[in-house]
């Protein structure tokens, strides 16, 4: 723990003073946890617990320590970078969860372009507002987002255009956003092997899930191109002045589920899911936040089809008073398969409350509960109850410095 | 936002001999500039009192009048512009400067004025003029959650709301047309107007109030890395 920690610390100073010029607006941060869990060991160890710190995982972790950097090319354009460390489970600990250019023409007659391209998150999350793709809520995302989080990413272009109509007098702006990508045809894995899971800890680009050699994962990288057919994903949004926000993308990797990788031999997943969700922000600090997630991931080795349909909702209500944020929030997920001895079904609801204090721009401090039950066939094959438990308390202290906080 | 200095005329006869009185009350009689307090107050649909709303006042006889341009100062403190409304007299400038540590990229692409401020920090660019009555809305390219307006007029007398929801100008004996103007106004603003004429009292009042609600004001404690 000590020397990731140490290693990581070296090696975010390391980028920050090499990337860092006078234009930059970049921001370093280091999440401290302090964490008690009774939950089974977590998918990065080979495990099927349902949160990101197991049992053994009990004592002072890293959280994540970050360096982001937004730096200007010319008027029009940017280019960002979010590196992190969340443990030393990964090939290397820094990886990077977002790297992308940013094309950013000035709005015109009502109208706003956007084109981003590189390795980013689809436009589905209303809860991971933050910078870093954080939540300010919670420190644990929800089911949906921790699955975008563990192995869902645009690597390809995304087209925004917007029409801004509250800037013209009305109350209304809207949006449509397009995508076209590759390397996730392994986005699915997770789902089939170990089901929803409730963590903040977002694979890197191009980084793996589990250990090599342990199953279920035994390593498995989602960002991989198998098949060589882009996918796509097409997604609305309306928002109410700047009180609501509606939500609908639908997303599907275009996988062949019978293509193997030439190198690897293992398959692509076909993955596509539709997403609806609505937030909410009103007087006084309440948000309120509502999302669905439903979609089937299917595999085709030969003279097989085996298929994981997939379903998750929450609802998060959040009251902010002065620098404390109040957040409580209710997931339901679940996985249905046609596989034998029905490999990777999953039901299960969470609750999770959070308490977050934000000091000041560079402290916070967040105190949150998790408690997942939840009945999962492939523990129980591995000798597990049918129906578990799991509770995880994390107390986290964050420091945080940059060009927006100096 | 205060009205451009006028000349002074005595209006209050209070404390002032029963002969000054008269002859004060003669010389009014016969020149129609002599000037009056029009005090306007902004009322609410459910009948409370509208601070911030822009009010302008035009002359609808006599001599075109225009008030002096004006050189005013938006910055941009905490990922916000400060004030996040100015009213402007046509022709005057504005200076942008950014007080922020982050950069920021200001454009408009309202009909009165479109221009652009190409990413900055600091005070690098001379003011903006604006040279065409009507309303200016502000916006950042980086931080979607910056807004604000101007309003540049071509009225003589111009002024917002107090808390009380009224403002007051000094304006000679006439006819003239008052209008109210508020970024978050649903009412139709043609039909908010008034004409009235500011007769012989040194005084003149007019309550205007909204028949709708406004539209709901920008929620302003959202932590600044938060998006949108």
């Amino acid at each position: 723990m000590a020397r990731c920690l140490h290693r990581s610390a070296l090696l975010l100073l390391l980028l920050a003073s090499s990337a860092i010029s006078r234009a930059t607006d970049w921001e370093l941060s280091l999440d401290t946890r302090l964490v008690s869990s009774d939950a089974y060991p977590s998918f990065m160890d080979g495990g099927l617990g349902t949160v990101r710190f197991g049992s053994d995982d009990s004592g002072i972790k890293l959280g994540r320590a970050r360096l982001a950097v937004t730096q200007p090319l010319g008027q029009l354009f940017s280019a960002h970078l979010d590196a992190s460390v969340f443990d030393d489970k990964d090939r290397s600990a820094l990886g990077v969860t977002e790297a992308y250019l940013l094309f950013r023409p000035y709005p015109r007659a009502g109208y706003r372009l956007r084109m981003k391209a590189g390795g980013f998150y689809p436009p589905v999350s209303l809860e991971n507002r933050s910078s870093g793709w954080e939540s300010p809520y919670t420190l644990s995302y929800s089911a949906i987002n921790s699955w975008l989080a563990v192995e869902v990413r645009t690597l390809g272009v995304e087209g925004t255009l917007d029409w801004l109509g509250t800037r013209t007098g009305h109350a209304f702006d809207l949006g449509i956003t397009g995508g076209v990508f590759g390397w996730n045809d392994r986005a699915g894995v997770m789902i089939a092997s170990n089901g929803f899971v409730l963590t903040d800890r977002q694979t890197p680009l191009f980084g793996r899930l589990g250990q090599p050699g342990v199953q279920p994962l035994n390593g498995a990288e989602p960002f991989m191109e198998i098949d060589h057919r882009a996918g796509a994903y097409l997604g609305l949004e309306a928002r109410y002045f700047d009180r609501a926000v509606l939500r609908v993308l639908r997303y599907d990797n275009r996988g062949d589920p019978s293509a193997p990788d030439t190198v690897s031999h293992v398959l692509a997943w076909e993955t596509r899911f539709t997403s609806a969700g609505l937030r909410i922000e009103a007087e006084h600090g309440w948000t309120a936040i509502v999302q669905w997630l439903g979609g089937d991931t299917t595999i085709a080795p030969p003279s097989l089809t085996l298929n994981w349909p997939f379903q998750s909702t929450f609802g998060l209500l959040s009251k902010r008073i002065g620098r404390s944020t109040l957040s409580a929030r209710y997931d339901r997920f679940a996985v249905q398969t046609n596989a034998p001895e029905v490999y990777g079904a999953q039901d299960g609801h969470a609750w999770t409350a959070a308490y977050i204090f934000d000091a000041d721009a560079h402290w916070r401090f967040a105190l949150e509960w998790l408690r997942v039950t939840s009945s999962s066939e492939n523990r129980q094959e591995a000798g597990g109850p049918p129906l578990a438990n799991e509770t995880q308390w994390q107390l986290a202290i964050r420091y945080a410095l940059g060009s927006g906080t100096r | 936002m205060r009205p451009p200095a006028r000349a002074h005329c005595s209006r209050s006869p209070r404390g002032l001999s029963r002969t000054l009185l008269a002859l004060l009350t003669l010389l009014c009689a016969v020149r129609p500039a002599c000037p009056a307090t029009l005090i306007v107050r902004v009322q609410t649909p459910d009948g409370h009192a509208l601070p911030g709303a822009v009010v302008t006042i035009r002359p609808l006889e006599g001599a075109a009048r225009h008030a002096a341009p004006v050189h005013a100062l938006m910055d941009q403190v905490n990922r916000s512009f400060a004030p996040d409304l100015l009213v402007i007299p046509v022709g005057s400038s504005v200076e942008f400067p950014n007080s922020d540590s982050v950069s920021h990229q200001i454009y408009s692409f309202s009909p009165a004025k479109r221009f652009q401020l190409p990413l900055y920090r600091g005070k690098p660019y001379p003011p903006t003029h604006f040279d065409q009555p009507g309303v200016v809305t502000l916006g950042c390219n980086i931080h979607d959650e910056m807004l604000a307006y101007l309003l540049v007029t071509d009225a003589p007398w111009y002024g917002r709301t107090n808390e009380a929801g009224s403002w007051s100008a000094e304006v000679p004996h006439g006819r003239y047309r008052v209008e109210l103007w508020h970024p978050r106004l649903r009412d139709n603003e043609a039909e908010l107007g008034r004409e009235l004429t500011v007769a012989d009292a040194d005084r003149a009042e007019l309550t205007l109030r909204l028949s709708r609600p406004l539209q709901p004001a920008p929620l302003t404690d959202r932590p600044h890395s938060w998006d949108y």
